[in-house]
């Protein structure tokens, strides 16, 4: 039978379901929001002003000192987060809500820690506690990581993760948490041993990749002067910074998938997918089916959303008559999906952060004694409305981001708002998809 | 990660490069150095960055818009007989938009209007 489990997604599913707005109105609204913006975006043709807006940035001042500073102790923080979560997950309480491993990995690391990514800057080649120890490891560095293998390395780790964490249960016995964190661990070191810490963690560390580009919606970057600030998702709009890698395209749209695909398996829809599949294979333990039927919908999916930006990107290439490959067009494009991938990652998690931060600061100031009952905060009834508007919010920087590559690449004023159709297609079906999903009631994945 | 922004073609049509790789906002030939396909019918090349394009208004805005600095005056002339053709063109377009946009509008209150006072929806 299926586990039910308490909806940590909860404040989000008041938002669909209260009152008596229908949850088919909601959605749409969604959508309607997305495709009302594109229609507003279009009636900005100031080009010169749009670059100048996308190019405000203010230097944050700092000193050689305080930059090492920072830079040493972030490092250190970083290397005793590790220790911590592999010493809570072999000596800590086994109840989830209690073990400081299970904590600072989903609350403190996957949900506060990337929010902060995108919110704030990517502090992730710093804070990597997996770096910093591999710079330190002598000698290696001397297998060569073909160039040609782009991003995919990155994106195959990625699906990789995404699929160990939905079909085990990582997040709730700190056991196997500990394992994969080891198994990662080993990993990790023995291949930025063997290709040198640089070319690991910039071309093929799944983590590391997904940090950085999170890491370029943020309005702190690093760039040749030092830390700058920037409005929010305008770097994102800078014309010399695409991803030129073969699979950098795959990466981004692996990204926007894996996030839908966590929320997507929390749906009862999907539990009853599952059960009628599982129960139509009758021979095969229906275990086995299930994890099967998961890796495959993970990869099924992924080619799906790939399909179609590639669609998107061929009607776009006939809808402007250029002669752009479609490949360069999705490249040109890529940087506006970080915005929707942040604002679906936001959407989900900033209640699950919230309501258990309390009981991760217990259980950091407390590693190893049993906090009891674990705190949690209970949020304010319209929580869930404004995580609501986080999925809408991160479309609109989207058509934004969008719009400003667009006036960059194609000549004119109109060829460019012609060119994002198929692309605004793609989004307001892709809102009101992530909406329908995040308003669904929260259903623990089946079989597993 | 950082895309070249040099151009493939002769050095003597092409402008310097004059701002730098990380220079936010650059505004060096984007998409010079993208790939193309199926050029063979292309009306106009670009003398600058040698981009295809399929007409030649596309090339003159192009060339204008892009290549502000390196262009001659036939093609600023140029650039700017294409910029005013559009210009006319963009104002029915967003005539288009905003009633579009009234539209939406009036859908979205409508059904809120229904779905909340009557229970039909």
């Amino acid at each position: 039978m299926l586990a039910r489990a308490v909806a940590h997604v909860g404040g989000l599913v008041d938002a669909v379901n209260t009152g008596t707005v229908p949850s088919w109105l909601t959605v749409a609204t969604g959508g309607a929001l997305v495709g009302a913006s594109f229609l507003f975006t279009s009636l900005l043709t100031d080009h010169e002003g749009i670059r100048a807006v996308n190019g405000l940035r203010a230097v944050v001042p700092t000193t050689d000192g305080l930059r090492r500073a920072v830079v040493a102790g972030t490092r250190a923080l970083g290397v005793l987060g590790l220790v911590l979560v592999l010493v809570g997950a072999a000596f800590g309480s086994p109840e989830p809500r209690r073990n400081v491993a299970i904590l600072v990995v989903w609350v403190g690391w996957w949900a506060g820690f990337t929010m902060s990514t995108y919110l704030v800057g990517n502090a992730w080649p710093l804070v990597n506690p997996w770096r910093t120890l591999a710079e330190r490891l002598p000698g290696g560095g001397d297998v060569d990581l073909p160039s040609e293998w782009g991003a995919w390395p990155a994106v195959v780790g990625l699906l990789a993760l995404v699929a160990v964490e939905v079909v085990s249960p990582l997040a709730s016995v700190p056991r196997a948490l500990g394992v994969v964190v080891v198994a990662y661990s080993a990993v990790t070191l023995l291949a930025a041993w063997a290709v040198g810490p640089d070319a690991w963690f910039e071309r093929a560390d799944p983590v590391a990749s997904v940090f950085g580009v999170y890491g370029r919606a943020a309005p702190v970057q690093r760039d040749a002067d030092g830390l700058g600030l920037r409005l929010p998702g305008s770097a994102l709009a800078d014309v010399n910074a695409t991803d030129d890698r073969p699979g950098a395209v795959a990466f981004v749209v692996a990204l926007l998938w894996s996030t839908t695909f966590d929320g997507l398996v929390t749906t009862p829809a999907w539990n009853d997918a599952l059960t009628v599949v599982v129960e139509a294979v009758p021979v095969v333990p229906t275990d086995v089916t299930a994890v099967v039927g998961y890796v495959l919908a993970l990869v099924v999916g992924f080619a799906l959303f790939r399909a179609l930006y590639r669609l998107a990107a061929v009607r776009c290439r006939s809808r402007v008559d250029t002669y752009l490959a479609p490949a360069a067009i999705e490249r040109w494009f890529a940087p506006a999906l970080v915005p929707i991938a942040a604002g679906y990652h936001v959407a989900h998690f900033s209640g699950y952060f919230l309501s258990l931060s309390p009981a991760l600061r217990a259980a950091v100031l407390a590693p190893l004694s049993d906090p009891g009952v674990p705190q949690l905060a209970v949020l304010p009834p319209w929580f869930g409305t404004l995580q609501l508007a986080f999925v809408v919010l991160g479309h609109l920087l989207a058509v934004w981001v969008a719009h400003a590559l667009a006036l960059e690449v194609f000549p004119g004023l109109l060829r460019p708002i012609r060119s994002q159709y198929p692309f605004v297609v793609v989004m307001v079906a892709y809102t009101m998809t992530s909406a329908w999903v995040v308003g669904q009631p929260f259903d623990a994945p089946g079989y597993l | 990660m950082s895309r070249n922004a040099s151009s493939t073609t002769d050095a003597d049509a092409a402008p310097e490069p004059t701002v730098s790789d990380d220079a936010p906002g650059s505004i060096q030939a984007p998409g010079s150095d993208l790939a193309t396909c199926g050029d063979d019918d292309a009306a106009a090349t670009c003398r600058y960055c040698g981009r295809p394009f399929a007409t030649p208004d596309a090339h003159d805005l192009h060339v204008g818009d892009v290549h502000a600095d390196a262009c001659t005056t036939a093609e600023r002339e140029a650039y700017e007989r294409a910029l005013e053709a559009e210009e006319d063109e963009l104002f029915y377009f967003h005539l288009r938009v905003v009633a579009a946009l009234a539209g939406l509008y009036t859908v979205v209150v409508l059904a809120y209007m229904i779905a909340l006072g009557s229970g039909i929806l």
